[in-house]
């Protein structure tokens, strides 16, 4: 229990736990204090001066900032004396001294802190005869933000968050005096990934989001809460629209989420909403060539091309693609739809059945969070496995650095690449791709020789690991692994965390039982946990989105769980599992002769499959573009996403939150997913007959007993998450085999992954946003690039037994000695062409003259 | 890459200075180290330091855009800076800056078109007592030499005549016209030192080579030193300081060694030496660490071993810089005698002392100000509590003395409390060296008790009035910051309490007179001009409110002065003080309320003279906004009401925002 401490404020008796500010104690008792530089998510600098009061002190009562001090016993607070309102007035009249009054151009105007204050608190008049003081307006400070140093009030709060919780101190004060002003230095661009929300935090106009700039006016807009739906962490943002148009995103609370925070891709990537390639009615093949069609038209050429394809090959000839991008709604009626009504578990996404995940997602996210009042994160040391925070989940990388810096948590990074947040103390292991399980298994070899707890078998199965396989196969430090066995072995709470890079392919299984084994062995089972990258990926797996899981990961051969959807949705289940994600693809133009494709994009992931998806028997893609995939369809269904139908996504903790509609645009035909779904299945004779949305979530309440209750009403806006304990596998320690790794006599492991700002179309639609995208590179080691006489923006040529690509090379130091880099979903870079479907290959790179 | 490998030879040796994990603290160093090498501060040079200090370049950036010597931009051959504030402007600063701009033919701010000059204004530098001064800056070796008593324009042209004849950096000690008369660019000696019979903290000024440990140690140097580390414990030596009643000679008075009596116990504890002497009006930390650092190094030695410190910094300002390299002298002698460095005199105890380099900021002279320069921040100063005796330098507990008071610690620690308690008065006990500067005969140091009259110090060692016929008008007990005194009040005893009693504060002890020839107008607006100048920009009210009073009284001193603008301008100092987030506040107004108060009647009658019938000056609007941009605006001030209740009627309140 905290202690708590009672004060008067204007004679109002407060108790608030020690250590509240003042400022904060009053607003308890709804008594404002005007402020500018104060914020309750960063340290108080008491700059901006405004909210001086009297606070009694030994020498009677003194003017005191009620942002720096904190309440004391007995305290006596005023903050409307004479004196008081005298100074918010003086005060106010320094701040707006120089400040330009451009209100009516202003973007802030409406919601602007030092408006209200100026109405509320000032003076009402300047008595400044003198010419302002004039200074740099509206230039870039990257490509998302503007600055407006006349604007500007100097309350830091931007730098401060920077500092703060970016650890990026990009923006600084310059000069000094009267001249203080915010910039950045010269030729360095503000590029923290979330470095948007200073503009959130800005009391003032001075930075303003380049993006929306102009878009909107605060009175004029129409605000909706709802998540994001960039990656799997789920940010809680407001949707800022009007006119059937989406004008601005801000960050909106949600403590056990993301704070306030927002990344840049999540606030500012939104220009694909109401881009003019949006699909706008549906489209049917006729004399080789997609022309427009009618809904009736081309919903009745899927239902007739389907049945045929059923009739001459067979259910299990159809597949369904699905996508983790999608609403759980969307996902459970497609799964439904393909088991159903086509009678087939050929049904998944990208990302699926082919990696190794554990059902549960983390834990929950607060235990990582350092909030700026509260306490310490639950967890004390966090093992990152073939996880880039920074380029794969942003708002998480925000949450792990103020973790480590204010929260004592201590960081292991396993990465391929020296991923950024390697800069913090911790051992960081540099494995090559593919040697994963000997890495792990090494880790438990050490954490054995510490720990009181030593099975056999397990020391069996770990005893050949030694310091040669670590050092040269691979390639880590053996001291690092010590330390960080070390670690986790003392750790009381250790959150182990991997992704998709480490469990991908033909290597997963071994992955997943070797992070078992370690995390068993230390104490941290509950917490291991395998997080997907995209906005749905824990959603999607719920659903059943898989070709051996039901909704609520019950297995699709459990003869219980297979009744229960049949008697539910009165009709027969097929019985064997379907084919994953990838047997899908490699099989299209095969023994797969028809694809359902809803929200998914394969065709640019590697040429082959391109090629197996024109050999299709039949192809329907439902999406908001005409993809490279959907340019190949025979019918292409024009749906509607995130922000323009209503639906819930489940978050990497399994919290399921809702994003509703906020737009559609009135001259639009496109449909949403559900409702396209339920118009075919009627023309296949089943009559689902939903309402809306909100009918299919009640129905997933049923269908996967995991969200039971987990309705609209229950989960609020802030969402509810569903309990880990109902699926979690039963931990057993299981032999982990080390495959060989084939380097084909290549030089360079290839190393995949994520980048922030790729090149789908969920990003590079937003056009100002363009130079920011990776590009088509190839990232190598300097030192690597010396040797193959390679400078930094060269064209080289990467390539392997299966492709080449040609490439610019970027020099980075991230990337290790011995591996090259490629980013997925790059425009014109499908790394798939060098991996062809598996999840460790070698190539060569050569200078292209 | 622009940085050599020497380069980053020499800014690695001086981040090996610091301790472990704090090598940011190295980035004025290294940051001087650069600008000898390019002439200024290149950007690409301060984003590679940037990347060996492991910053992000912006805070390399933000640092060089807060310190003054600093350049963003390359300067001539020689930056001649001409201090003009008001010490020297008292004694014709003005002159002197005219006469240099007329013979190097270009204005102050600029540099001569074969880029052997650059003339610039400059804050006080130190050097009250032998205005007018200037400070001369070689690009080629970075090093700063001062040119004082620049009295008449045959001053300022044989000043010119050394620096062309290149015999002018020689030697780094001050140079005089009076002390070299053939343009040799002989060193001038030090300054005028006076006052008592026997004198201690001076005591040493003007003997043969008293900077060097041989002759510190023939006067008995190091002795008390030895004595107190072999023979006492810590506490003993706080109790005997706190016993002494020695106050800080920085300019607040608090107690030293109550202040030390504040040290949380957990260690390492630091020691910094605010050797930032930057209040106009005052020079006595300079002539110590010029002609005496010994006595300096001891107190440190003494200090630290009080307060269990065995890592001490001197912060040094940046334009000190003979004082530094004799500083930085004293302390190798020191080493080498084994009286730095590990064991020292034997006694098994260790002491680390660094000479960090400010660069420009009287904000700096702040404590916990200095500690965040010295920390490799911007100079802004911190909150308080904690207070750094609690979390200090690095966030540990630091104590921070002026060098005047460490330099009083050898003297208690000799001769005893007794002793030094008889000299002075009750509540401020202790010799106190005086800065007598502006309008008197003989300005200079002064070494006197507390208690010394100010009729004492300005008529039987000043010399009374520089011109008999210009009899005195105001004085300024305790620098710059410090409330005007009027002449009636010249039997004040200078003491800390008899000062205050007063209705000001003794300060840093830096008196200037201030005789009927100046124009309070212009000492009230100088006054703010270095405010302005060298507000640190961190709290609303200094950062906007000072530029707003320099901009009025520029306003006025024009002729377009408004009655109101008297009523305006206490108006905007109320605001200022107290209110701002350190005491600079307090001090940037302080003197310009007492100058309104007591001179008013000088302002009213300038207003009167130039503007009677109080017409405001155009009002500019911003230009981009309107279409005849080129026009001036017909709105004068006089549509709006003066100060006063606002016109607004509060009661319409604007909801809160839900």
């Amino acid at each position: 229990m905290t202690e708590l401490v009672n004060l008067t404020i204007n004679d109002r008796p407060v108790s608030v736990p020690k250590g509240t500010l003042v400022v904060d104690a009053a607003e308890k008792v709804n008594i404002e204090i005007p402020v500018f530089c104060s914020h309750p998510k960063l340290d108080p600098v008491a700059c901006c001066r405004m909210c001086l009061v009297e606070i009694s002190g030994p020498r009677g009562p003194m003017m005191q900032t009620a942002c720096s001090v904190p309440v004391a016993e007995g305290m006596v607070v005023r903050t409307d004396t004479p004196q008081v309102k005298a100074t918010q007035e003086a005060n106010l009249a320094f701040i707006l001294l120089n400040h330009p009054l451009d209100c009516p151009i202003c973007d802030k105007g409406g919601e602007c802190p030092l408006q209200d204050q100026t109405m509320r608190f000032g003076p009402g008049i300047s008595q400044l005869v003198e010419a302002k003081r004039r200074k740099k307006k509206h230039y870039m400070i990257s490509d998302t933000i503007v600055l407006d140093q006349e604007r500007c009030v100097v309350c830091w709060r931007c730098i401060r968050y920077l500092e703060e919780w970016e650890d990026k101190p990009q923006l600084a004060l310059f000069e000094r005096g009267g001249e203080t002003i915010i910039d950045i230095q010269d030729g360095k661009p503000v590029d923290a990934k979330t470095s948007g929300n200073i503009i959130d935090l800005c009391p003032v106009g001075a930075l303003t989001n380049r993006v929306s700039r102009f878009s909107y006016r605060p009175w004029e807009i129409e605000r909706t809460a709802s998540v994001c739906n960039h990656c799997s962490v789920g940010c809680n943002m407001r949707l800022d629209t009007r006119t059937h148009q989406l004008r601005r995103i801000v960050g909106r609370e949600n403590m056990m989420v993301n704070d306030q925070w927002l990344c840049d891709k999540g606030r500012f990537a939104h220009g694909w909403v109401n881009h003019e390639e949006r699909l706008t009615m549906p489209m049917v093949r006729k004399n080789g060539e997609l022309v427009g069609a009618t809904w009736a038209e081309a919903l009745q050429v899927v239902k007739e091309k389907l049945d045929a394809v059923k009739s001459s090959s067979g259910a299990n000839a159809i597949g369904g693609i699905g996508s983790a991008k999608l609403s759980n709604e969307s996902n459970y009626l497609f799964q439904r739809f393909m088991r159903e009504i086509i009678g087939t578990n050929n049904i998944d996404h990208r990302d699926g059945a082919d990696v190794a995940a554990l059902p549960t997602g983390l834990p929950a996210l607060a235990d990582v969070m350092k909030p700026q009042y509260g306490p310490n994160p639950k967890v004390d040391t966090i093992f990152l496995f073939g996880v880039d925070p920074s380029e794969e989940l942003p708002v998480l990388d925000v949450h792990l650095k103020r973790a480590v810096r204010r929260g004592k948590a201590k960081l292991i990074i396993a990465h391929p690449r020296e991923v950024e947040l390697t800069r913090y103390d911790g051992p960081y292991l540099s494995y090559k791709p593919g040697t994963e399980v000997t890495l792990l298994n090494g880790l438990t070899k050490a954490a054995l020789a510490l720990s009181s707890e030593k099975p056999a078998e397990l020391q069996q199965w770990v005893a050949d690991v030694n310091k040669d396989a670590l050092t040269n196969f691979c390639g880590v430090d053996a001291n690092a692994v010590d330390a960080a066995a070390k670690l986790l072995v003392e750790s009381k709470s250790a959150l182990i965390v991997y992704g998709p890079l480490a469990a991908r392919g033909e290597n997963g299984e071994q992955v997943v039982n070797a992070l078992t084994n370690l995390a068993l062995l230390t104490g941290h089972y509950d917490r291991l946990a395998f997080v997907g990258l995209e906005a749905n990926s824990q959603g999607a797996r719920d659903m059943g989105v898989l070709p051996n899981r039901l909704p609520g990961h019950q297995s699709a051969e459990s003869v219980d769980a297979r009744q229960r959807l049949e008697r539910m949705w009165n009709c027969t289940l097929p019985k064997q599992a379907g084919k994953s994600y990838k047997q899908m693809l490699n099989s299209a133009g095969k023994e797969t002769k028809a694809l359902y494709i809803m929200g998914a994009n394969p065709a640019t992931e590697r040429p082959g499959w391109a090629e197996g998806l024109d050999k299709l028997d039949f192809l329907v893609v439902q999406d908001l573009f005409l993809t490279e995939t959907a340019q190949l369809a025979d019918v292409v269904l024009p749906a509607l996403g995130w922000s323009e139908s209503d639906g819930t996504f489940t978050n990497l903790e399994r919290r399921v939150q809702r994003a509703p509609k906020a737009l559609r645009d009135p001259d639009s035909k496109a449909a949403p997913d559900w409702m396209i779904l339920d118009h075919l299945a009627g023309r296949f004779g089943t009559n689902w007959s939903y309402a809306n949305e909100k009918a299919i979530t009640v129905e997933i309440t049923k269908a996967a007993p995991i969200y039971s209750g987990l309705t609209w009403d229950a989960i609020g806006d802030q969402g509810l998450q569903w309990d880990a304990a109902k699926v979690r596998p039963k931990p057993v320690y299981r032999e982990a085999e080390q495959r060989l790794v084939s380097t084909e006599n290549q030089p360079y492991a290839l190393v995949s992954g994520t980048v922030l700002f790729d090149g789908g179309n969920l990003f590079h639609l937003t056009t100002k946003m363009q130079e920011m995208a990776f590009g088509a590179k190839v990232g190598i080691n300097p030192e690597d690039a010396a040797k193959l006489k390679v400078a930094d923006g060269a064209t080289v040529k990467v390539a392997n037994r299966n492709g080449e690509l040609k490439l610019t090379a970027k020099l980075d130091t991230q990337v290790q000695q011995g591996t090259i880099w490629i980013p997925e979903s790059l425009p014109g870079a499908p790394v798939g062409a060098l991996l062809n479907g598996r999840a460790v290959e070698y190539v060569r790179v050569e200078p292209v003259k | 890459m622009m940085l050599s490998e020497a380069v980053r030879t020499e800014i690695k040796k001086w981040m090996d200075l610091y301790p472990a994990g704090r090598q940011r603290s190295a980035i004025l160093p290294a940051l001087y180290v650069i600008q000898r090498e390019f002439g200024y501060c290149p950007v690409d040079a301060q984003n590679e330091l940037a990347t060996m200090l492991e910053l992000e370049p912006a805070e390399v950036g933000a640092v060089v855009g807060f310190y003054n010597m600093f350049h963003e931009e390359p300067k001539g051959e020689y930056h001649v800076e001409v201090c003009t504030n008001v010490p020297c402007m008292l004694r014709g600063a003005n002159k002197c800056m005219h006469h240099l701009e007329e013979k190097l033919g270009i204005h102050h701010g600029e540099t001569t078109a074969d880029g052997k000059y650059t003339l610039d204004h400059m804050e006080c530098l130190g050097s009250c007592g032998t205005a007018p001064m200037v400070s001369v800056t070689r690009r080629k070796t970075a090093e700063i030499r001062y040119f004082e008593e620049l009295q008449s324009e045959a001053d300022v042209d044989q000043f010119l005549k050394v620096i062309k004849s290149g015999n002018a950096f020689k030697t780094l000690e001050r140079w005089t016209p009076k002390g070299d008369p053939k343009g040799e660019g002989k060193a001038a000696g030090p300054y005028t030192v006076g006052g008592m019979e026997q004198r201690y903290l001076t005591g040493r000024v003007g003997k043969e080579n008293s900077h060097t440990i041989e002759s510190y140690m023939a006067d008995g140097g190091y002795e008390t030193a030895r004595q107190v580390l072999t023979t006492m414990q810590p506490a003993a030596v706080i109790d005997q300081v706190k016993n002494s009643g020695l106050r800080g000679r920085g300019g607040a008075g608090f107690p030293t060694g109550t202040k030390w009596g504040f040290l949380a116990p957990a260690l390492p504890h630091y020691l910094v030496v605010n050797a930032d002497e930057s209040e106009p009006g005052t020079f006595k930390d300079r002539i110590i660490m010029e002609y005496d650092p010994h006595q300096l190094i001891e107190g440190v030695i003494i200090s630290a071993f009080a307060i269990q410190s065995e890592q001490a910094f001197v912060y040094i300002r940046g334009e000190y810089y003979f004082a530094f390299t004799r500083l930085i002298g004293a302390i190798e002698e020191a080493k080498a005698k084994g009286f730095l460095g590990k064991n020292i005199f034997g006694t098994g105890k260790n002491l680390e002392l660094v000479i960090h380099r400010g660069a420009g900021a009287y904000e700096c002279g702040e404590e916990t100000a200095l500690l965040t320069s010295l920390e490799g921040y911007r100079g802004h100063p911190r909150m308080k509590p904690p207070f750094p005796a609690v979390e200090g330098l690095y966030a540990k507990p630091t104590i921070v003395n002026n060098a005047e008071s460490i330099s009083n610690i050898p003297h208690i620690m000799r001769y005893g409390v007794d002793w030094y308690k008889k000299l002075g008065t009750e509540q401020s006990s202790g010799m106190r060296v005086f800065c007598l500067s502006g309008n008197v005969k003989r300005p200079g140091l002064y070494e006197l008790p507390h208690g010394t009259t100010l009729r004492d110090l300005i008529y039987q060692y000043g010399g009374g009035p520089q011109d008999d016929n210009a009899p005195i008008k105001a004085i300024c007990p305790g620098g710059i910051s410090m409330k005007l005194l009027k002449p009636d009040q010249i039997d004040t005893k200078l003491s800390f309490e008899d000062v205050q009693a007063a209705g000001s504060l003794l300060g840093s002890a830096g008196i200037f007179v201030i005789d009927e020839r100046a124009s309070m107008v212009e000492v009230a607006r100088r006054t703010l001009s270095f405010y302005r100048e060298e507000s640190c920009g961190k709290c609303t009210p200094c950062r906007e409110g000072t530029g707003w009073l320099e901009t009025i009284l520029e306003r006025i001193e024009a002729g377009n002065g408004r009655m109101q603008d008297l009523e305006l301008m206490e108006h905007i100092s109320k605001f200022i003080e107290r209110k701002t987030f350190c005491v600079f506040g307090d001090a940037a107004v302080w003197g310009l309320q007492s100058n309104l108060a007591k001179f008013r009647g000088e302002f009213i009658s300038l207003i009167e003279k130039t503007n009677p019938t109080s017409e405001g000056p155009v009002i500019p609007i911003r230009p981009i906004y309107r279409p005849d941009s080129g026009q001036p605006s017909k709105l004068t001030s006089s549509t709006l009401k003066p100060v006063g209740e606002s016109p607004l009627n509060r009661d319409t309140m604007v909801a809160a925002d839900d």
